[in-house]
């Protein structure tokens, strides 16, 4: 949840710098103040809240039965340098891809039947529109466990950008700036807004669900394997091998809190033999031929 | 998809209550994280499904932009450097600056390719940060609506007075007009090119006054652009509504007009222009292009690129996938 709000943040403020690069680092911002004020608020918080609050791996008795999955915690799997380079990087090409493709497709040549061209505003609204769709269709292959309220806030929040940017164009100019009537006029009937849509979200996300096919296929981690076998039925059909995992997964561990108690225990306790021995063996000479005998030690 | 029905943990908690309303039974459902859930496991079958979908959809959606790009003909001329007298070549800045010297200019078109008509006429600047953002400020949207009345026009510092005069309209965009002009002649007659709906509607209607008209404009003694006829209301002054949507890149293009008839294969068109724009103090570049249209806009080869190669990196994963996964099976 940590790295996909690092990626969502890179990719869409890396956009922002990108442009600066064709304003002669002027300091024009490719988006209208409110796409960017409501980005993190609205239009991508919900989906990451319902993933953190909602989403499940396994189900809670297949984490009861297997204990072990608990050590992906203690190990820092899932937050080790490489995932977060990863998601970084992730970022970065993403905001490439919508960039690039954007600044690329839009101009110099009409975007539209008319004969149009488009202009700072359109730029912005498309190029928006791109990082929406991206990030929140991210989220989606990111989820696992999928209830109504995680589609309700993923396709919610698309669908409110669009609704927003409606209303927002409804304002008069003086309030709307960039955003007067984008919308309806310019953007929403016109083939070319939906194709740099789809072209952007499919490009930018290919690598990453390479990536998770890859990964899924021949480095499968312990809770991909758990969640195959729970959607093939093999914990149904073929219940000795289900059971034999069980017990696998429930030996002593060398990591963890209890082990390091554990280990701590047995270190004090080895400590206070040393200390009651050598005490005893400077109070008195018949202890000292005691306790240099073996059977001292219990 | 494996479905996951609510855990049988519930009943436990539910005996204590015997009649329990949906929204309670909802509520209990969402704070023992046991709502109806699906969770669709990424198996081979699907990546190769999902695979697949994508890249048929991708070189579907390559054959349509491909087929639609192939019809769009454009011919562009840039004329800024050849429009220079032999004498200027050299002092290319007296040239422009200086209003004795004429400016008129003949380009010869040939059309390789049969054109229909609306043939679109832009006008396009190279290396011309209209996307800088002083520049983008520097207009004053209450006074292009509402004229002499509006107070708001600081934004328009320093074209927002001459001689205690206010200017109308104020700013730097304004001020920066495009002033080249083209007519175009085929064979004895001139082409027919409309002027009118150029611009988007919502400018014309919304952020352009119908009764507001230029007053002292371009008066200074530093002329940025072309001069604004004082008795046409803003509303109707379509090129001057046409600059002012600030482009994006710096490289751009904007409409000029439309040439409403038809161009032949291998037809010549003369271009009368007159030089009057300076892009030469910053080392810009002004192009002429003649454009027809398709249902996704204009020639643009950069989409078609983009779809051959997401569809075909798309086809040789899955190649390489499907391959892998029969050699080394799955656990």
């Amino acid at each position: 949840m940590i790295l996909y709000f690092v990626y969502k943040n890179v990719a869409f403020g890396l956009t922002l710098f990108y442009y600066e690069l064709y304003t002669s680092f002027s300091g024009e911002v490719l988006y209208d103040d409110w796409y960017m004020t409501l980005f993190n608020v609205l239009l991508t918080s919900l989906p990451v809240i319902s993933l953190g609050v909602l989403e499940q791996d396994v189900s809670s008795e297949v984490c009861l039965q297997f204990p072990s999955l608990y050590q992906q915690g203690q190990k820092n799997i899932y937050f080790s340098w490489s995932h977060i380079v990863g998601w970084i990087l992730n970022g970065v090409l993403s905001s490439l891809v919508i960039f690039l493709a954007n600044i690329y497709i839009l101009s110099p040549a009409a975007f539209k039947e008319d004969g149009h061209v488009a202009d700072l505003t359109h730029l912005g609204a498309i190029t928006y529109t791109c990082i929406i769709w991206t990030v929140n269709c991210q989220i989606a292959l990111i989820i696992s466990h999928f209830t109504w309220i995680q589609h309700l806030f993923m396709w919610g929040s698309i669908l409110l950008w669009y609704i927003f940017l409606f209303m927002y164009g409804a304002l008069p100019p003086s309030y709307s700036q960039r955003g007067f009537r984008i919308l309806v006029e310019s953007l929403g009937l016109v083939p070319m807004y939906w194709l740099v849509t789809l072209l952007v979200v499919v490009v930018s996300l290919l690598p990453y669900f390479t990536h998770i096919a890859v990964q899924r296929l021949f480095y499968p981690m312990d809770d991909h394997v758990i969640q195959e076998m729970k959607y093939s039925g093999k914990d149904v059909v073929d219940d000795q091998m289900w059971q034999r995992e069980q017990s696998n997964s429930k030996k002593m561990t060398q990591v963890g809190i209890s082990a390091r108690i554990d280990a701590r225990i047995r270190y004090l306790k080895d400590n206070l033999h040393q200390k009651k021995a050598s005490l005893y063996r400077s109070v008195s000479p018949i202890f000292r031929s005691l306790t240099s005998s073996p059977m001292f030690y219990f | 998809m494996d479905v996951d029905e609510g855990s049988s943990l519930d009943t436990i908690g539910d005996q204590s209550v015997p009649q329990h309303s949906r929204r309670c039974k909802a509520f209990h459902q969402f704070t023992q994280q046991s709502l109806p859930a699906c969770k669709p496991v990424l198996t081979p079958k699907w990546v190769s499904s999902w695979r697949t979908t994508i890249c048929e959809g991708l070189f579907l959606k390559m054959f349509f932009t491909v087929f639609g790009y192939l019809q769009v003909v454009e011919i562009v001329d840039r004329y800024d450097a050849e429009c220079i007298p032999e004498a200027y070549k050299s002092n290319k800045m007296a040239y422009i600056k200086d209003n004795s010297i004429p400016k008129n200019c003949s380009q010869f078109l040939k059309v390789y390719k049969r054109m229909k008509a609306p043939i679109y006429i832009y006008y396009q600047l190279d290396n011309y940060y209209q996307n800088h953002r002083r520049y983008v400020k520097s207009k004053s949207e209450q006074q292009l609506l509402h004229g002499l009345g509006s107070n708001d026009t600081s934004s328009c510092k320093p074209q927002e007075s001459n001689n205690g005069l206010p200017i109308v309209p104020c700013g730097l965009i304004a001020w920066s007009l495009f002033n080249d002009t083209f007519t175009f002649i085929r064979g004895k007659s001139e082409l027919k090119v409309s002027r009118k709906n150029i611009a988007w509607k919502s400018d014309r209607d919304h952020k352009f006054g119908k009764h507001v008209y230029p007053f002292n404009f371009q008066n200074g003694t530093l002329i940025g652009g072309g001069k604004l006829e004082p008795s046409i209301p803003l509303s109707d002054q379509e090129d001057l509504i046409v600059w002012m949507r600030t482009a994006a890149l710096p490289s751009f293009r904007k409409l000029y007009g439309r040439i409403e008839e038809d161009l032949d294969t291998d037809d010549v068109v003369v271009v009368k222009l007159m030089n009057n724009y300076n892009t030469y103090s910053f080392g810009g570049k002004k192009k002429l292009v003649l454009s027809t249209s398709s249902w996704l806009g204009g020639k643009n080869d950069f989409l078609g690129a983009a779809y051959v190669f997401a569809g075909s990196s798309c086809i040789f994963v899955s190649l390489v996938f499907l391959l892998l996964h029969t050699k080394i099976p799955g656990n």
